[in-house]
């Protein structure tokens, strides 16, 4: 009877650490499957990534990279797959390499040059009005200065 | 120093806004195609009425038209006619073998999609849809045009119609059948 119960035990244990181990490889390839389908475009919906999209092209998609991480591929295999059929259009992040690089260089190419020509027009205009020198104003006239005086005493009442 | 600088800057902006007038047309959605010149991916499945195997290896040294459709797209409809004209024109040559692949479809509607607008080649159930991710595809209707040598020579994303069919019967199958292979289609 004892050993029966032992047997019991022991085989239960078996199967719940399997069932256990099952459950995280799962979920291990859940985590990587989104890690994956985060960085691929949906092909037909343009501003998502595979895993936002709810079409049958990018469920399938998803279903497509688990099996690959299930067959022991690596995420960059995979998603050099996808690239070898949909071309760098499947791609969320342009790779940097070739023409693409223009992509990444460019609005900080095109930053840097509006900088300098901003600062170039900036210091032209400076140069062009200087600060006038108190000598070269035009002295106020016995009129005008009787009126500030005026004003500024009727301001000190 | 000056002078430069402007025509530079006037090349610079003249380049842009090139850029973005031929952005501004053609299809936004079309995807450059990077499969063309490429082996094609082998697969297999079911025949959509018979339920019978059918692989590409069994095609191995024809000319094989395959084009992606489903019973819910319209293009589909509108290109039908002439996928049947198609097989009617080559079908009789041993080197040519037409192949319809049944894309996010129910094989129900699918049947009666065939019964409705006619057949007169084999169409494969594309089951779990890794066919048409293997060829690229992103919407239907797309055909392609393998060579003898199993080569994609050819892909059309819509539908085959007018000058496309014009172009794809006369440019691309009639010569690929006639050999020796075109280098540019």
């Amino acid at each position: 009877m004892k050993r029966i119960l032992i047997i019991a035990l022991l085989s239960l244990l078996t199967t719940s650490s399997v069932s256990i181990a099952d459950t995280v490889e799962e979920q291990i390839l859940d985590i990587k499957t989104r890690e994956i389908a985060k960085t691929l475009r949906c092909a037909v919906c343009q501003t998502e990534s595979v895993w936002e999209s709810n079409a049958e092209l990018a469920r399938q998609m998803r279903q497509v990279i688990r099996e690959r991480l299930a067959q022991g591929q690596s995420a960059e295999e995979i998603r050099n797959y996808f690239l070898s059929r949909y071309g760098d259009y499947i791609l969320l992040e342009p790779r940097k390499s070739g023409m693409n690089w223009l992509l990444w260089v460019g609005p900080f190419v095109l930053l840097g040059i509006g900088g300098v020509l901003l600062y170039r027009t900036l210091g032209r205009w400076v140069a062009q009005t200087a600060l006038i020198k108190p000598e070269e104003t035009l002295p106020i006239d016995a009129l005008h200065r009787q009126r500030i005086e005026q004003e500024l005493r009727s301001l000190e009442k | 120093m000056i002078r430069a600088w402007h025509i530079a800057l006037l090349l610079g902006v003249v380049g842009l806004l090139t850029l973005f007038y031929k952005g501004l047309w053609g299809d936004p959605r079309a995807i450059p195609t990077v499969l063309v010149g490429t082996p094609a991916p082998t697969f297999s499945g079911p025949e959509v009425n018979t339920g019978e195997i059918i692989s590409l290896n069994h095609f191995s040294g024809k000319v094989v038209v395959m084009n992606f459709w489903a019973s819910w797209c319209f293009e589909c409809q509108q290109e039908h006619e002439n996928l049947l004209a198609i097989n009617r024109r080559f079908g009789s040559d041993p080197n040519f073998v037409m192949l319809g692949i049944n894309y996010q479809d129910r094989e129900e509607d699918a049947r009666n999609y065939l019964k409705v607008y006619g057949n007169n080649f084999n169409h494969v159930r594309d089951l779990k849809g890794t066919i048409s991710i293997d060829f690229g595809v992103y919407g239907v209707p797309e055909t392609f045009v393998l060579d003898q040598q199993g080569i994609i020579r050819y892909k059309q994303v819509g539908p085959i119609i007018g000058p496309v069919y014009t172009h794809l019967t006369e440019k691309v199958i009639q010569p690929l059948l006639q050999g020796p292979l075109p280098q540019a289609l």
